[in-house]
């Protein structure tokens, strides 16, 4: 029977994940191993759990179903959440670690000297790492339901409830190890049972898979805009994503935050590979998905469907192990960094308690959110966290990194103008209120093609119109974004 | 009408009147204290503004720059046509006019600097056209010392500006007394860096060359690896640049310290170190765990003890590190460690730990002092939490 | 055991002199224009990917572009930045050091 394989690959996992993050801490009773452990994340390591926590359920569901319903040309997705590195390498990485933030309320602060612009980035962050939230969560409660039947709402209360006990009950020591761990897990998940569904598809004679228009799914009804959209949300919003910024803080500096951005980038370019070959092994093994809705579980079902018996069971539960995974990882990830956000600029005073409470706090409205809204494709609801990230936070990181007549009231318009218009028009699109067909919808839909010009100009132009504001230590913090490790530390060791 | 009705409406009368007293004197008090206030007080929240305008200036010393930008409030304080303030050798400021006044002043305040008590002089001027022909010289005097002197000028002489002369002065004088109260506490801050850094050496150098020494005949390779960690140990503790520096670096050097002190104490001493690599980066006051740990050690052999266990944890918490440095050793009374930790253990005893715990909380707030627990004959742990961002804090 | 000497063009930069900011300047500049060729060359080739797509009418052509093609030219540009990157950043050092050995 398979839902007892699955369900005990599902608790393998959940189980893997406390064990690693509570025991995964280096720990050495010699002096002579003391070293190894109190030396820094070297790229590769560090890559490996940037990358294991990024790679979403959106990544691991999600892709494969949209382009077993609309087509190659949702391809852009994967191009795009991989793009998005480049980006923040060529722009971010580097300077962003000397900068020494935590969070970007951290680097707003400590860039432009402001307050005011520090709470507001806050709310911006939280407000995006909800809403990426919420398919994470949305994600595991189908994955459950499809593999053990069990209501949809159990998947998401369960998601949330092992991040807070994991969290919460000082569990999550060390992440860097379970992220680790999760990307290995999610790529074999998805790399083994492909190379077995890729025989078995071999040895049916090859069957020609086809996308004929006809079959595909129009998604919108302006499809070129919707692509442009998709590439300004996904390229320019990875920077500003919060468990992404906090990851750089592992790398001890600016040279090694580049260094590992670069292996991120070959890391999850082999794993977005795999993702389309579901996508077409769907369109042939399971084509009723094409217009019956939860598309995002064709990754789960072929197994069964194209191998069967025993094999297929198996395999099966190791893709809804890599699923869990990918919803743990990603979920404890954007909880612990909405959490450490709400404990130091929401909640009154610190302590170990308060970020305890932050993290319940961080999960449960997602989880709400989740359980209200209808369900929207994981990789849709995904794609309008990175328009607002890409509208608010890309803005504020480049102009703050590379422009020194950066003003707080300038930082302040752009967020407001492009971050909140952005999630205004997710906000009007999730409701419903304004319905495809038309432009309306399809420029509410995707928004990142106006959004983010409009942050930039308002920042830009509001900037030189207040160039009395600009920040007393904007050199200061130039140059110790952009200065070399060689130069700054004074010593070579 | 009878004698009856007179008598009532006298009664009548005086009623009225008594009521009419009465209501007017409570419907008059408040007059005193109107919402919007009197001219008395009007003038007392002037003087109070003006002289907290003064007082920023004033709090940076006694010099040209601050006596420039405190001499304008002072002279409205006072209401005078001219105010001038000196240092013992030179005229730090005139304000107002006749500046001409000037070239006489050092040797009509000699006096006033070499006694500290106010004087009252006319101001010998050629000028007949020149208002100011009276001056009041008072001192400024902190600890006893005379610094210099305020000279308050008024075309005749006054009672009230020599009172108020007097009143400004020992105002500034309180003023400046605090400047140099801030500036001897950053320096004791700083000596005592300075103290903790010379304090390793004494008899930490001589037991770690001690030890080394010994292993030179028995192990050379062993003596001159302890000797290159020496080397480096050193180096980090008397580096001269920054306050800040990375948990890594500081783990680093406690790991060289430890070296070297177990080169003396061999299997007596075990460490165990548990590290969440993400923390590593996280900047920290220079030499803040060090002396937690060297406290640790000293705890942990102190007595009859014969083997000890250290374990230090560096755990992630959100937006914070958790350092934690554990010793099951003799510990302490909770009492004694209570005073220690008010300042008033002594010279010997502690003065790591105060040292930390009062540099943790000035640069991270009152929020982030050392949570130490610990008992007789429970050992000790000590618990330190570190932001992962404050700004300012900046690792080098 | 002193740190090493701190060299004197480095204490310009430090103490944020105008000497010290133009020399932060140039090296933003060359920065920025090695972020700027990585990023026109990505925007030119994905700003015009959809139309050909479109004119193309390919599927297969799509599959194989954005499923397989992309990922190691932008591992390749990736690389070839941090490799510029981290020569300006080698060359701004030497400027600045071999200023003190004079």
């Amino acid at each position: 029977m398979s839902r007892t394989y699955a369900v005990a690959a599902v608790a393998a996992v959940v189980l893997a994940t406390v064990l690693v993050g509570g025991f995964g801490l280096r720990i050495s009773r010699t002096t002579s191993d003391f070293y190894v452990a109190s030396r820094t994340v070297r790229p590769r390591l560090n890559a490996a759990a940037i990358s294991g926590e990024y790679l979403s359920a959106a990544s691991f569901l999600g892709i494969a179903g949209l382009v077993l319903v609309h087509g190659p040309d949702m391809l852009w997705y994967p191009v795009g959440y991989t793009a998005g590195y480049l980006v923040l390498l060529v722009f971010v990485a580097a300077p962003l670690r000397r900068s020494g933030a935590y969070t970007l309320p951290d680097f707003a602060e400590g860039r432009l000297e402001s307050r005011q612009v520090r709470r507001l980035v806050s709310v911006l962050v939280v407000g995006a790492g909800w809403l990426y939230l919420v398919p994470q969560l949305q994600g595991a409660g189908l994955t459950l339901k499809i593999l053990t039947g069990a209501p949809g709402w159990l998947g998401d209360v369960l998601v949330a409830s092992v991040v807070v006990l994991a969290v919460a009950a000082g569990g999550m020591r060390s992440i860097t190890f379970v992220q680790v761990f999760q990307y290995w897990l999610k790529l074999t998940a998805l790399l083994v049972p492909a190379i077995f569904l890729v025989l078995a598809w071999q040895g049916d004679g090859r069957p020609r898979v086809t996308f004929d228009e006809q079959l595909s799914v129009f998604r919108a009804d302006h499809p070129l805009y919707a692509t442009y959209g998709l590439i300004v949300a996904t390229f320019l919003g990875t920077m500003g994503l919060p468990h992404v910024v906090v990851r750089f803080y592992t790398s001890p500096n600016g040279r090694d935050a580049r260094r590992t951005t670069v292996a991120v980038l070959a890391l999850i370019g082999v794993f977005y590979l795999l993702p389309p070959v579901y996508g077409a092994l769907g369109r042939l093994y399971a084509p009723e998905l094409i217009h019956g809705g939860d598309a995002d579980a064709a990754v789960l079902l072929l197994p069964a469907r194209v191998i069967g018996g025993l094999g297929g069971d198996l395999l099966g539960a190791l893709i809804a192990g890599g699923a869990f995974a990918a919803f743990l990882s990603t979920a404890s990830g954007l909880t612990m960094a909405v959490a450490g956000v709400i404990t130091q600029d929401v909640l009154p005073s610190r302590g170990v308690r308060h970020f305890r409470l932050a993290t319940v706090l961080a999960i449960s409205v997602p989880l709400a959110g989740s359980l209200i809204v209808s369900r929207v494709p994981v990789a849709d609801s995904v794609g309008m966290a990175f328009a607002v990230s890409a509208s608010s936070f890309c803005p504020l990181l480049v102009l703050g990194i590379w422009w020194r007549r950066l003003t707080p009231p300038g930082a302040v318009a752009g967020l407001v103008l492009g971050g909140g218009s952005a999630l205004l028009s997710v906000a009007i699109t999730v409701s419903g209120a304004v319905r495809p067909p038309g432009w309306p919808h399809a420029l509410l839909a995707w928004p990142a093609v106006w959004s983010v010009p409009v942050g930039f100009l308002a920042m830009i132009l509001v900037s030189l119109a207040t160039p009395g504001r600009i920040p007393a230590g904007t050199n200061a913090a130039m140059t110790r974004f952009h200065l070399p490790e060689a130069l700054t530390t004074g010593r070579h060791r | 009408m009878t004698g009856a009705g007179y008598a009532v409406i006298v009664l009548l009368a005086l009623l009225l009147f008594g009521g009419g007293l009465l209501t007017g004197r409570r419907t008059a008090r408040p007059v005193r204290t109107s919402d919007v206030g009197t001219p008395v007080e009007h003038a007392t929240f002037e003087t109070l503004h003006t002289a907290s305008l003064a007082a920023p200036p004033l709090r940076a010393g006694l010099t040209e720059e601050s006596a420039r930008r405190a001499s304008r409030r002072l002279r409205s304080l006072l209401g005078t046509d001219a105010l001038c303030l000196t240092d013992r050798d030179r005229i730090l400021v005139w304000d107002g006019e006749g500046d001409h006044h000037g070239r006489h002043i050092m040797d009509q305040v000699q006096g006033v600097l070499a006694t500290g008590r106010d004087t009252a002089f006319r101001s010998e001027c050629d000028d007949l056209d020149c208002p100011l022909r009276w001056a009041v010289a008072v001192p400024l005097t902190v600890d006893h010392r005379v610094l210099g002197t305020l000279i308050a000028y008024a075309p005749r002489e006054s009672a009230v500006l020599a009172r108020a002369a007097g009143e400004v002065a020992r105002w500034v004088c309180v003023q400046l007394e605090l400047a140099e109260l801030d500036r001897s506490r950053t320096q004791l801050i700083e000596a005592e860096i300075r103290a903790l850094r010379a304090q390793i050496s004494p008899h930490f150098i001589f037991n770690s060359l001690a030890a080394i020494a010994s292993f030179v005949r028995t192990d050379p390779e062993q003596a001159r690896e302890l000797l290159l960690e020496f080397a480096d140990f050193t180096r980090y503790s008397f580096r001269s640049h920054g306050d800040f520096t990375t948990l890594a670096d500081e783990l680093h050097s406690i790991d060289q310290y430890l070296a070297l002190v177990r080169a003396r104490f061999g299997e007596r001493l075990s460490v165990t170190l548990q590290v969440a690599p993400e923390v590593l980066p996280v900047a920290l006051p220079f030499l803040c765990l060090q002396p937690l740990v060297e406290n640790a050690v000293k705890h942990g052999l102190e007595g009859a003890v014969t083997s000890s266990r250290i374990t230090i944890s560096a755990l992630d918490a959100g937006s914070e590190a958790e350092v934690v440095i554990e010793d099951d050793g003799t510990g302490m009374d909770p009492e004694r460690l209570r005073h220690i930790l008010r300042g008033e253990g002594g010279k010997s005893t502690g003065i790591g730990l105060l040292n930390v715990d009062e540099r943790l909380r000035q640069v991270y707030g009152d929020d982030y002092g050392l949570v130490i627990e610990t008992g007789i004959g429970a050992g000790m742990r000590i618990t330190v939490r570190l932001p992962k961002y404050r700004a300012g804090v900046h690792g080098s | 055991m002193r740190p090493l000497p701190r060299y004197r063009t480095q204490s310009e930069i430090d103490e944020q002199t105008a000497l010290g900011g133009a020399y932060v300047r140039s090296l933003m500049r060359s920065q920025l224009r090695a972020g700027l060729t990585a990023f026109t060359g990505l925007a030119v080739v994905v700003g015009t990917l959809p139309l050909v797509f479109e004119a193309l009418h390919s599927s297969a052509v799509v599959w194989g572009v954005l499923g397989f093609a992309a990922y190691p030219p932008l591992t390749l540009l990736a690389w070839w930045y941090v490799r510029r990157a981290e020569r300006n950043e080698r060359d701004f050092a030497r400027l600045v050091e071999g200023r003190s050995a004079q």
